[in-house]
């Protein structure tokens, strides 16, 4: 490359403010000169803040749930001294991941309806539901807050279990739930 | 990580409420397909609770974890025959570009992301590091397992196509 280009491959770093303070006294320089990489540089700042602008929507508390059910399982498979089959694993993965869809999808829809139990055991667990127009993100943030993850669920009532990350809800996280304008009703798994 | 090598479960669910979102969106970059993407999320998260142990701290760990969804990414992308790298552009592709009216098209997402979804692997890799996620050359190279020198020769390419097709855009009209 030529000592153009060599700016050039830097301008983006410029942009995303990353450079040594050397490198970017380089392209100071050069952009104090050349109006065509002046220009290059606009370009460039327009592209990040619109790509930073744009919302994403993650799997977020429901991939979670999905990842600590994988681990629990794999804790459970190594721990009983046997592996799985090769297709059983594929069947767990297959269960999870519908499960982990089904997730997200009941959670935007009705909730109600007649039920059915959890899919996890939920033991120690509180169970909750959601005000339906709680956010993804708000549900985030609190339960992040508290230290809780969601654990399992939804049941078709659309139910979800709810733990702590360091084992059991307290008495005083409880109450936080029963107050939480996010929650409908949080009840003790007993 | 070492808590997490240590079978802490509290400081895995805390590194994937750090990274997950950011990692998510670099793997959406490339497959642009929201339930894929989750899926392989699940596996670069469940690979850091398996490997954790083979982290040696010589990177960041962002940059440990990006590398692990790379690597995710250009396997399935093998695997499904997805894969594409063009070659280098000519040197004329700066020819006719109306860098003017690239600074507008920037502007508008539908058609940064029309624009990024035009470039190879390699490059869009590196550009949705640097603009998304504000990382230095020198950390896409580790996360790309490849030298310093062929980040910025790719960013350098990949800019050239991206204000061309942005350009483009522009001047031919093509509605937002």
């Amino acid at each position: 490359m030529t000592d153009r280009s060599d700016i050039e491959a830097l301008l983006p770093f410029y942009a995303n403010g990353t450079l040594s303070e050397a490198e970017r006294a380089e392209v100071e320089a050069a952009l104090r000169d050349d109006p065509a990489l002046e220009l290059e540089l606009s370009a460039l700042r327009a592209m990040r803040d619109t790509l930073q602008a744009e919302e994403t929507r993650s799997p977020g508390e429901f991939g979670l749930a999905r990842l600590m059910r994988s681990v629990e399982e794999e804790g459970r498979s190594r721990s009983s001294g046997r592996g799985l089959q090769p297709a059983r694993l594929w069947r767990i993965a297959a269960v999870i991941a519908i499960a982990a869809f089904l997730a997200q999808s009941v959670f935007l829809l009705d909730r109600g309806g007649p039920g059915y139990e959890l899919a996890g055991d939920g033991a120690g667990a509180v169970r909750v539901t959601f005000d339906p127009d709680a956010t993804e993100a708000e549900i985030r943030a609190f339960l992040t807050e508290l230290e809780l993850e969601i654990t399992g669920g939804p049941s078709a009532l659309g139910l979800y279990d709810i733990m702590a990350l360091d084992g059991e809800v307290s008495d005083e996280d409880m109450m936080a739930l029963q107050a939480s304008p996010l929650i409908e009703t949080a009840t003790r798994d007993d | 990580m070492t808590a997490i090598a240590g079978g802490d479960r509290a400081a895995l669910a805390g590194l994937y409420r750090e990274l997950e979102r950011p990692v998510y969106r670099f793997i959406l970059s490339k497959l642009n397909d929201p339930h894929e993407s989750a899926d392989i999320l699940h596996d670069v998260f469940m690979e850091v609770w398996r490997s954790a142990g083979r982290f040696e701290g010589r990177s960041k760990v962002q940059t440990w974890v990006f590398g692990i969804a790379w690597r995710k990414v250009i396997d399935l992308r093998r695997k499904t025959g997805r894969l594409d790298m063009p070659g280098d552009p000519p040197d004329t592709a700066d020819e006719g570009v109306d860098t003017e009216a690239a600074v507008l098209a920037g502007q508008e997402a539908v058609h940064v992301r029309h624009c990024l979804e035009e470039l190879g692997d390699d490059h869009r890799m590196a550009v949705a590091l640097a603009f998304y996620e504000d990382m230095p050359y020198g950390q896409i190279a580790e996360v790309a397992g490849v030298p310093e020198g062929t980040i910025k020769t790719r960013i350098y390419h990949a800019k050239k196509l991206l204000l061309r097709c942005l350009s483009g855009r522009v001047t031919r009209g093509v509605a937002t």
